[in-house]
């Protein structure tokens, strides 16, 4: 694969990764039903839910790695995109890529708890969790994000003039 | 072979920008950082023998076996008890329609985790035993693809948060397949950290 077709999967994949963050975190990821009460959750909602009951340590785990670490990994991957082929703050950016890698995956701690929560589906009407379409999305995010950093060859922060 | 320089090229490629940098002898614990990026090109961390990471792989692959087979933890509401594995997981987001998010675990919980594993067992078993074991080589690059993939650490900690929220909704029982995952993930992590790059293309270079 060529540099600029490297460059512009990676483009594509971090404005991908900004569309679907709106659904991803608007929509909800799952339906628990207690006792009857049906209640759908989304991201924020689960964090919120873990913060009234007390869990806050838990709470803050998840709120950092399911919605800040999404939108600042889309954030300076858009950053490092923009500045392709600028001399300027070479180094900074490669150490800001090499950051956003192995945080990145964190991300996945949502994706998880829906598949191990999903999994205690079938316990009738009393109790049950349903995965919904935010899901779809969020995991949409991530991947897109982990493909533009995939496809954003470290090298090419040092290439300079145009693409 | 005390001293793999004597043999090496003068000029290293920087792994991470490319950048041509001179290579030398280092002394101990000392390590050689890009002039551009400021990128570690070559280190002395004081690892001289692969068999710490050959036992760790071989721990976690065996983990890994046990993780998958042993219920992490049962949850009881009114009576109606159920048992839950890895894998029931993936299942039922698969029969719920939400196929490709299914794949995504299966792959980040379950694939990636097994075949790192497997992978660092087979290059470092190759150089432990000094075999000229084919692919050798390529399995080597297949560890690096693979290690931001390597995500049972991530699912330790939703395993966590699971746990709480079910709290909340019945009775929740840690099972022994909880403890297995959270063996895991410090093996694995333990595997990629023993696995010394440098170390492992300089064994390779002696059995070609």
């Amino acid at each position: 694969m060529t540099d600029s077709a490297r460059l512009q999967w990676a483009q594509a994949m971090v404005v991908t990764g900004i569309v679907l963050y709106i659904p991803a975190n608007v929509l909800p990821v799952m339906t628990m039903t207690v006792v009857g009460t049906v209640e759908p959750l989304t991201v924020l909602g689960g964090v919120e839910e873990l913060y009234h009951d007390g869990r806050w340590p838990l709470a803050a785990v998840v709120f950092l790695a399911s919605i800040v670490v999404p939108f600042l990994k889309l954030v300076s991957l858009s950053w490092i995109l923009f500045m392709h082929g600028k001399p300027q703050w070479q180094r900074q950016r490669g150490s800001l890529r090499r950051i956003v890698h192995s945080i990145g995956s964190w991300s996945m701690v949502d994706v998880f708890l829906l598949a191990i929560l999903a999994a205690v589906g079938q316990l009738g009407a009393l109790a049950g969790v349903k995965a919904e379409p935010g899901g779809f999305f969020f995991a949409g995010v991530l991947v897109c994000s982990l493909l533009a950093a995939e496809f954003y060859n470290p090298r090419m922060i040092w290439q300079t003039g145009p693409a | 072979m005390n001293n793999p320089s004597d043999m090496a090229p003068a000029w290293l490629s920087c792994p991470e920008c490319e950048a041509p940098v001179r290579d030398r002898p280092l002394p101990k614990k000392a390590e050689l950082r890009c002039t551009r990026c400021g990128m570690r090109v070559k280190a002395d961390r004081g690892i001289h023998s692969l068999q710490p990471a050959w036992a760790f792989a071989t721990a976690g692959l065996f983990m890994a076996l046990l993780a998958n087979v042993e219920p992490i933890m049962t949850f009881d509401v009114a009576g109606d008890t159920q048992s839950n594995h890895i894998v029931s997981g993936v299942i039922e987001l698969a029969k719920q329609g939400y196929g490709p998010v299914a794949a995504l675990v299966c792959f980040a919980g379950v694939v990636a985790p097994v075949l790192h594993l497997a992978a660092i067992w087979y290059v470092s078993s190759a150089c432990c035993l000094r075999r000229r074991w084919p692919g050798v080589r390529r399995v080597s690059a297949v560890v690096e693809m693979l290690e931001p993939w390597n995500l049972v650490p991530v699912y330790a900690i939703a395993t966590v948060v699971a746990v709480v929220k079910l709290d909340m909704m019945g009775t929740v029982d840690w099972k022994a397949g909880a403890l297995w995952i959270l063996v895991l993930s410090l093996c694995s992590l333990c595997a990629a950290q023993a696995f010394d790059r440098e170390l492992v293309e300089e064994r390779l270079e002696v059995l070609k």
